[in-house]
């Protein structure tokens, strides 16, 4: 790394001013400033704001600087606590649907990533392709398909048929519909971490283990799993957040019969208007989502997925 | 000798298993897809594989509605410019990260890309109460800047990767041979990670394309393509339904097809 260095004091001595705004219109200055000024203004305040209206009194949805309360945290957090009522439901469900997607898509996530590394050579290109496809096309879009096809009338209901099975009973909103969605919608952000991280392991390690009598499973322990690592921990997390804030998967697939954090959320701005109670909710995703997104990027090396090995 | 033949059978029989898995997991992946597909080429409201009767009738219901259409122009009145803008945004704070030295650079990588990792509902909910709070109101040009807070980290994080993956030395050479920054950026930086700044341009746009949070969130009374399929999913469906939301999939993947041969090739090249 020391040609970087010295050419990065190279760069520094040719575009180093002493005025401070000569400073900011040259590079590097002038190159952050739109992505800065973007996120000040449009990331960093709407964070803001639902902190700030999680503390308002009322159904107020215009900010009342001298009226500040506790209110709403009272009711969620009180709520959570006795695991009664509404948010006793919310609570259980979202944790019920959060960590059952987080555990699934690792399970098959994590044998697919090691075949994808280390197995499959030949139409390579084309797993990839129908295994990225999907996470570009819109999250409702998807949701619906599944819909279509688990819906009664819908193609598993025809397919069924076709073997015979008369008696069908739909498979559509219950809790483990949604899990079913979730798992399906995250699954990507679990799988491609994972196989970065499977990437960067030579394919000699491998053998060199497999020549010194190391046991299927001491390979799994000493070396993929332990290799491996940052890419699970960034799969879960991403897909543990993600699917806290699910809402689409939980009113479409969950027929709006089951509520989970991100739909309770959705209700309380949508139906009962009420911005203070729908922020204080958000506001526990937001403190989760920071957490977990600090640790992601301090975890991810960039430099290392750039040098990834084909 | 008929050890190693019976090894290399169990190697090519284990090779397989693993093709069956992953081609398994790809089926998951693309079942809701071809659902979608299969539906919106079925020509009645209930559906059955034995008589299934083929039509297109709903793909000319969704090209002549006017609707739909609309819809689509205020898909792509979005799109265009996201696209544009979020990748000059995204490029030049990539080449900024990776090309050069500055204090806290780690906290400017992890400040510009924290958005990718939030959930969108949050992201959308934030911004439209506060752009009710700072009278930006709701609309178009609402939702144009709402996408970007998202798209442009994402293509940072694509261009970074190219970026990071060139020579440092070959700027360096630019420079030993005279080139001024200008020169430096048009000759020698940016044809080096076109690449990157294309497969970034069209990620964004197909992220765009399907963007549904954001815009459900930003677009007032705007509706467009995502928001007008999920209205019709949860209230008074019909089955042009899946011959709209085909039709925005047939796209993605166009795109998406094309930006991973790029990306592909580039890695290629190494």
């Amino acid at each position: 790394m020391s040609t970087m260095d010295s050419l990065r004091t190279r760069v520094d001595a040719v575009t180093e001013t002493d005025h401070p705004i000569g400073r900011l219109i040259t590079p590097p200055g002038i190159l952050m400033i739109p992505m800065s000024v973007l996120l000040l203004c449009m990331f960093i305040g709407p964070m803001l704001a639902i902190v700030v209206f999680s503390f308002q009194t009322g159904n107020s949805i215009a900010l009342n600087p001298l009226e500040w309360s506790v209110a709403t945290y009272e009711e969620v957090v009180g709520g959570m606590v006795s695991g009664e009522g509404v948010y006793g439901d919310v609570l259980v469900n979202t944790v019920a649907v959060s960590i059952t997607t987080t555990a699934l898509t690792l399970f098959v996530s994590y044998p697919a990533a090691y075949a994808l590394a280390h197995k499959i050579t030949r139409y390579k290109l084309v797993f990839l392709m129908i295994l990225i496809i999907p996470l570009f096309t819109s999250v409702n879009i998807r949701v619906f398909g599944w819909a279509l096809f688990l819906v009664q009338n819908g193609v598993l209901e025809s397919i069924v048929n076709l073997f015979g099975v008369r008696e069908y009973a739909s498979l559509m909103y219950m809790r483990s519909t949604i899990i079913l969605g979730t798992t399906y919608i995250y699954l990507p952000f679990m799988l491609f971490p994972i196989y970065l991280s499977m990437l960067s392991i030579e394919e000699t390690t491998l053998e060199a283990a497999k020549d010194l009598g190391a046991s299927r499973l001491t390979l799994f322990r000493k070396i993929l799993l332990p290799l491996s690592k940052p890419g699970i921990i960034i799969g879960s997390l991403f897909v543990f957040v993600l699917s806290l804030g699910a809402n689409v998967e939980a009113e479409i697939l969950g027929g709006g019969s089951i509520f989970t954090m991100a739909s309770n959320i959705q209700y309380s701005f949508g139906y009962s208007q009420n911005w203070p109670l729908g922020s204080t909710q958000a506001v526990a995703l937001l403190l989760i989502t920071l957490v977990a997104g600090i640790v992601i990027l301090r975890t991810i090396d960039l430099q290392e997925i750039a040098s990834r090995g084909e | 000798m008929s050890t190693n033949t019976a090894t290399r059978l169990g190697d090519r029989l284990g090779a397989g298993v693993w093709y069956v898995y992953v081609a398994l997991v790809a089926l998951f992946l693309m079942t809701p897809l071809v659902s979608l597909v299969i539906a919106s080429f079925y020509d009645g409201r209930f559906f059955s594989i034995v008589d299934y009767e083929f039509t297109l009738g709903w793909y000319e219901a969704a090209v002549t509605s006017g609707s739909i259409r609309s819809a689509l122009m205020n898909t792509l009145y979005i799109s265009i410019p996201v696209t544009i803008l979020s990748t000059v945004i995204g490029t030049a704070a990539a080449i900024a990260y990776t090309r050069y030295d500055f204090p806290y650079r780690e906290q400017f990588k992890l400040f510009a890309l924290l958005p990718i990792f939030f959930p969108l509902i949050l992201l959308g909910l934030g911004m439209s109460m506060w752009s009710s709070q700072i009278n930006l109101g709701y609309g178009i040009v609402p939702s144009i800047i709402g996408e970007l807070v998202w798209i442009s980290p994402i293509v940072m994080f694509v261009v970074s990767i190219t970026a990071l993956g060139i020579d440092p030395n070959i700027e360096e050479a630019a420079k030993d041979l005279g080139a001024d920054t200008v020169t430096l950026y048009r000759k020698v930086l940016l044809p080096l990670i076109s690449d990157g700044i294309v497969s970034g341009a069209i990620f964004a746009f197909v992220l765009s394309w399907n963007n549904y949070y954001i815009v459900s969130y930003l677009s007032g009374p705007q509706s467009t393509i995502t928001t007008w399929i999920h209205g019709r999913m949860t209230q008074g469906f019909t089955p042009v339904v899946p011959a709209v939301a085909s039709l925005i999939f047939y796209v993605s993947i166009l795109l998406v097809v094309g930006a991973a041969v790029l990306e592909y090739r580039a890695v290629d090249d190494e």
